[in-house]
């Protein structure tokens, strides 16, 4: 979940509520669904929430939502921008896996050490989510005295910078946090940022590169230049983002302009010029894009969800207390009855919504926000009056009974993890893989295991029950273990290319045990069950010759039941004998 | 007068003049000793036996005595090689070299220290910056350490043996002294009176057996009391794992209120882990970092119709009003197997009509099954956890109702007082967490994640009711009810049968 670090002082002055105390607004942002992680090092407050609300990655939104809680602000607001005078010019040479750019000028801003600590915050924050590591879409924040509109463009009437693609050991540069002229090729080896992020180029035939009359400036989405470094003393921003989708970036430009917006920056447009031949080829767009959506939502579905009646004025108060406007759609009951105030189940409100709202991708979005705007917490829950008849699966009642019938023989039941190792269930069970025996079978692989314990899923689960006898073997005995559990194996033929199914296993751990004890138990199982078990000879590796038998149940042979061989005990440190049985739940039931 | 067999015994066996000693009593009655002592308790009870204790004191060789009776103690041999190596009584003229005088007296290890130390003690010599010089008036001989040590290995009397003596025997460790308590009986005058009127034997038997009741004899036997405070052995009957137990109380719960179980596969297609749900292919969490990724082919065959309109919501949304991801998204992608990270792709299964047709409302469903997350392994977390899973779908659904469920259903498990905090999640809207009090300590806790399913998951699902769902770990639950601190100590090969037979049943 993301967090954002606060100062509390810069909370109090973005919403002029000089009045409340560092808890007060703890409490206040609890309830914007904001939780108090602790303090920084830096004495900021930290805090954290669902990944929705991107707009609150830094101060300046958080501060936003506060106003808009404390009914200080309703409405959609929309900063006012001036005319262009720049153009971004996306030229033909433009990496295709990079093509789309976005971004705005920024004049009169007042960059404090707060104030540029929290733009940063937020970029980074962007960058950490909905630019997904700045694959998706990467920011690029610069000094705009530091560049020198190119006047190469000779259409264009204004200044102007160039997104492109060069050669990758071309043009250089001198990037962030160096005093070197550095190649494209050479930030991706020399540089510590440029090593972080080489992975994201590192299929690109051209380097991205924004030019602007001096030459090359920033090598998006890895660094930008030292020369158009922003710091306190910068009045006047140039912001630029690059990424693989126009709408993902331009989203998190919305957000970023806001925040410097809330600080009582102006923001003025910029023209976007896509040159040469990709899929926005031809077209110019101007950014930032404030553009604010709208969607229906019917009154019916807000009173639905909710579960309460409104009045179609409450809603309307709602959605404005949400940073929204709402108004009765034309062509319904229309302005008389909101005015009078009730709301029918015909009635629809056009919302409109601001652009920086990401996460509003359905009408059903909105109903949440006059959920939280009403208080969720001020619903009355009911018990749905509903009737259905309850009941469990077959495979699940059988494994409950055989579990039952296993524990009245006296066996400890378990339950042990499905994920295991080849060495526990071939190697130490003298079990060759690929052998025509049970737990012999091709183990489905796990490609990233967390560590090397738990590499497959396990083919059989007799190793698990060695396992727990090697790690019990300061317990008391007899030690009679049962599970009835998961296997897995792998099997082209079946849908998914793995055959899952359940096995009954059982151990008996005891200085007298023999085949008899464990065919015992295993008659007593077969007759609850009323089926029958015949024990032909077989061989298998972890048995002693001569003293393990194929479980052959009504016809089939599902298992297998013996003395599980002293190479393997001692294998598991065990100094008494062992003997058991595993075979197919199926054998006992419809699974 | 009746009495049983060892009572009658020990009875005719003492007598009224003199205290016979209990052993002597079970010699003559051919008893062993410990039934014997039970007789004199029971006789003395009666009145008929009076029992005299008396303290007497033991000692017994120990092994190390036992071999200085042949070999002469250390002090004496090494006197007698002084002796024998010319040593005399002047420490200047006489002395002779100890190194020389320990060999000869064969003398090793820590039988050298013993040697010196008892040697100067007894005064039979002195020993000076390693020479030895002897008292010719010391008299090994007649050394009362050694007379008692050999009166106790042949087993005779040492009742005239100074105590000083013995203490140092066993402060030398070469004897043991035992404290031990000798019981002796006499007849009072009620045992004689009762020996004349002439006591009879009455049958007392151990064991009830088929043959005393089939034959009628158990009328006339007098059963032997049985000590019914002492600690039996250990009896460790099978019982059901703590945690199957935790999942069948909550399927019987579940079951309680209506909902029926489902059924699927552990390893299955990322479209229905995480497509179906809405989950954006480049959502951070289907990374291969959190996920279990299998080296499998991918799924043979998904249906096609679901796919395309899983799709459509992904990249255009749902609806007149609804807006896609603007995220990639392919269908290889969706193929992969993975193992499932949670439940939710049951539901998935069950609601696309995939697994048992097509639903009709009301329908209530629910899961106890295992989930995987490549996450930390640690006392709280595991790769491998239960997940319980539940939804309800009808005609119209409120969060009212959802809140109803969720209340009813912890209720169940003691856990009142359930807060609902609005949350995100991408396949439900509106989402909230739910946190309840533990029902020992008060603390809030987080006990599931739940909400309203959205149309973006609904609608390509074919749905066209409200579905609301939840999610919750299984062992969260069962460390609240059994208290338990460590899950590895439950869950998986290391579990300690110790703490899975001693847990305590829950109902």
């Amino acid at each position: 979940m993301p967090v954002v670090d606060i100062d509390p002082d810069e909370l109090r002055d973005l919403t002029g509520h000089d009045e409340k105390s560092d808890d007060d607004l703890k409490d206040d942002l609890f309830g914007l669904g904001l939780e108090f992680e602790g303090e920084t090092d830096d004495g900021l407050l930290r805090f954290e929430f669902g990944p929705d609300r991107l707009d609150r990655l830094s101060v300046e939104g958080v501060a936003r939502s506060l106003r808009y809680q404390y009914g200080d602000d309703r409405g959609v607001r929309v900063p006012d921008t001036n005319d262009p005078d720049f153009t971004f010019v996306v030229d033909g040479d433009v990496p295709d896996e990079r093509p789309y750019v976005t971004g705005a000028i920024v004049r009169g801003v007042d960059l404090d050490d707060a104030a540029l600590e929290s733009l940063i915050q937020l970029q980074e924050k962007l960058h950490a989510t909905m630019g997904r590591k700045r694959a998706k879409g990467a920011i690029g924040i610069h000094d705009l005295l530091s560049i020198k509109g190119d006047t190469l463009s000779e259409d264009s009437d204004g200044n102007s910078i160039t997104y492109t693609g060069v050669a990758p050991d071309g043009d250089t540069f001198v990037p962030l946090d160096s005093d070197r002229e550095l190649t494209p090729a050479e930030v991706l080896h020399e540089h510590s940022t440029g090593r972080t992020y080489a992975d994201l180029v590192a299929d690109y035939d051209r380097a991205p590169a924004i030019y602007d009359e001096l030459g090359l400036f920033s090598f998006p989405p890895v660094i930008n230049g030292r020369r158009t470094e922003v710091s306190t003393d910068s009045r006047e921003l140039l912001i630029e983002l690059t990424g693989t989708d126009q709408w993902t970036i331009d989203r998190m430009c919305a957000i970023i302009c806001y925040a410097l917006s809330a600080r009582g920056a102006t923001i003025e447009d910029v023209e976007i010029a896509y040159e040469g031949g990709s899929d926005a080829g031809g077209r110019t767009l101007r950014r930032p894009d404030f553009e604010v959506r709208s969607k229906s939502v019917s009154h019916d579905r807000i009173e639905t969800m909710l579960g309460v009646d409104l009045k179609a004025r409450d809603v309307i108060d709602l959605f404005e207390r949400s940073g929204l406007d709402a108004v009765v759609a034309d062509g319904d009951a229309g302005d008389d009855e909101a005015e009078s105030g009730d709301g029918d189940a015909d009635t629809t409100y056009d919302v409109s919504i601001p652009p920086y709202r990401v996460d509003v991708l359905h009408p059903l979005d909105l109903v949440d926000d006059v959920g939280r705007a009403y208080g969720f917490d001020e619903l009355e829950p009911r018990y749905p009056d509903v009737g259905t008849v309850g009941g469990r699966h077959e495979r699940s009642r059988l494994e409950a009974v055989t579990r039952n019938v296993l524990t009245g023989l006296g066996f400890e039941d378990l339950l042990n993890f499905h994920m295991t190792s080849r060495g526990e269930v071939h190697d130490r069970m003298h079990v060759e893989p690929g052998a025509d025996v049970l737990g012999g079978g091709d183990p489905v692989e796990i490609t990233e295991p967390y560590s090397e314990d738990y590499t497959i899923l396990r083919p059989w689960a007799l190793p698990s029950l060695v396992m727990v006898l090697e790690n019990n073997t300061h317990r008391a005995y007899p030690q009679d273990l049962a599970e009835v559990g998961f296997v897995a194996e792998r099997d082209d033929s079946v849908n998914t290319r793995v055959a899952e199914s359940r096995h009954v296993t059982g151990v008996l751990a005891r200085t007298d045990a023999t085949y008899e004890d464990a065919k015992a138990r295993l008659q007593a199982l077969c007759r609850s069950f009323g089926v029958k078990l015949e024990t032909p000879p077989t061989a298998h590796p972890s048995f002693i010759d001569g003293r393990a038998a194929s479980v052959v149940i009504d016809g089939e042979a599902v298992g297998v039941v013996g003395e599980i061989h002293p190479a393997v005990l001692v294998e598991h440190d065990l100094e008494l004998p062992v003997a058991g049985f595993e075979f197919e739940l199926s054998a006992l039931g419809e699974e | 007068m009746q009495l049983p067999e060892p009572q009658v015994a020990v009875l005719n066996a003492a007598s009224a003049t003199e205290e016979t000693p209990i052993d002597r009593l079970a010699a003559a009655a051919e008893l062993e000793p410990e039934a014997a002592t039970r007789a004199v308790f029971e006789l003395r009870d009666e009145g008929l036996l009076e029992v005299a204790e008396r303290e007497t004191v033991e000692y017994e060789p120990t092994d190390e005595g036992r071999t200085y009776v042949d070999s002469g103690l250390p002090e004496t041999r090494l006197y007698r090689a002084a002796v024998g190596a010319g040593a005399g009584a002047s420490a200047d003229e006489d002395a002779v070299s100890m190194g020389q005088v320990i060999g000869a007296a064969d003398l090793a290890g820590d039988a050298v220290d013993i040697a010196l130390a008892n040697f100067g003690r007894k005064g039979y010599g002195n020993i000076d910056s390693g020479d030895l010089s002897v008292d010719p008036e010391a008299d090994p001989e007649a050394d009362p350490e050694a007379d008692a040590l050999a009166a106790l290995v042949a087993d005779e009397a040492v009742d005239t043996v100074d105590n000083e003596v013995l203490d140092r025997l066993v402060s030398r460790n070469l004897a043991a002294r035992r404290d031990r308590t000798e019981r002796s009986a006499t007849l009072t005058d009620a045992g004689v009176t009762a020996l004349m009127e002439g006591v009879e034997t009455a049958e007392t038997v151990d064991r009830l057996t088929p043959e005393l009741l089939t034959s009628g004899e158990w009328e006339d036997v007098e059963f032997a009391d049985y000590n019914v405070e002492a600690d039996a052995p250990a009896v460790q009957g099978g019982t059901t794992h703590v945690l199957r137990q935790a999942a069948e109380r909550v399927t019987d719960v579940l079951v309680g209120m209506g909902f029926q179980e489902m059924d699927g596969p552990h390893a299955d297609a990322d479209f229905w882990i995480n497509d179906c749900l809405f989950m954006p292919q480049d959502h951070p969490a289907r990374t291969h970092w959190d996920r279990f990724a299998l080296d499998t082919p991918p799924i043979d065959d998904l249906p096609a119709d679901l796919v395309d309109r899983v799709e459509s919501a992904h990249r255009e949304g749902v609806g007149a009003d609804g807006d896609g991801y603007h995220s990639p998204w392919s269908e290889e992608f969706a193929r992969a197997v993975a193992l499932r990270g949670h439940t939710t792709s049951l539901s998935m299964r069950y609601l696309s009509g995939e697994r048992v047709g097509d639903l009709d409302p009301p329908r209530r469903f629910f899961s106890v099954e295992k989930v995987y997350r490549n996450d930390t392994l640690d006392a709280t977390h595991l790769l491998e956890f239960f997940q319980i899973e539940g939804w309800v779908m009808a005609e119209d659904l409120s969060v009212r109702d959802l809140m109803g469920t969720f209340v009813e259903f912890y209720e169940q498990f003691g856990i009142t007082d359930i807060q609902f905090k609005p949350h995100y999640n991408p396949y439900t809207e509106p989402s909230f967490e739910l946190f309840g009090r533990h029902p020992t300590t008060g603390e809030l806790i987080e006990i599931g994640n739940s909400g309203m399913f959205r149309d973006e998951v609904l609608d390509p699902l074919g749905v066209d009711h409200d579905v609301m769902a939840w999610g919750l770990a299984l062992e969260r639950l069962a460390m609240l009810t059994t208290g338990t601190e460590d899950i590895r100590d439950l869950h998986g090969t290391l579990a300690d049968l110790e703490f899975l037979r001693g847990a305590e049943v829950t109902y």
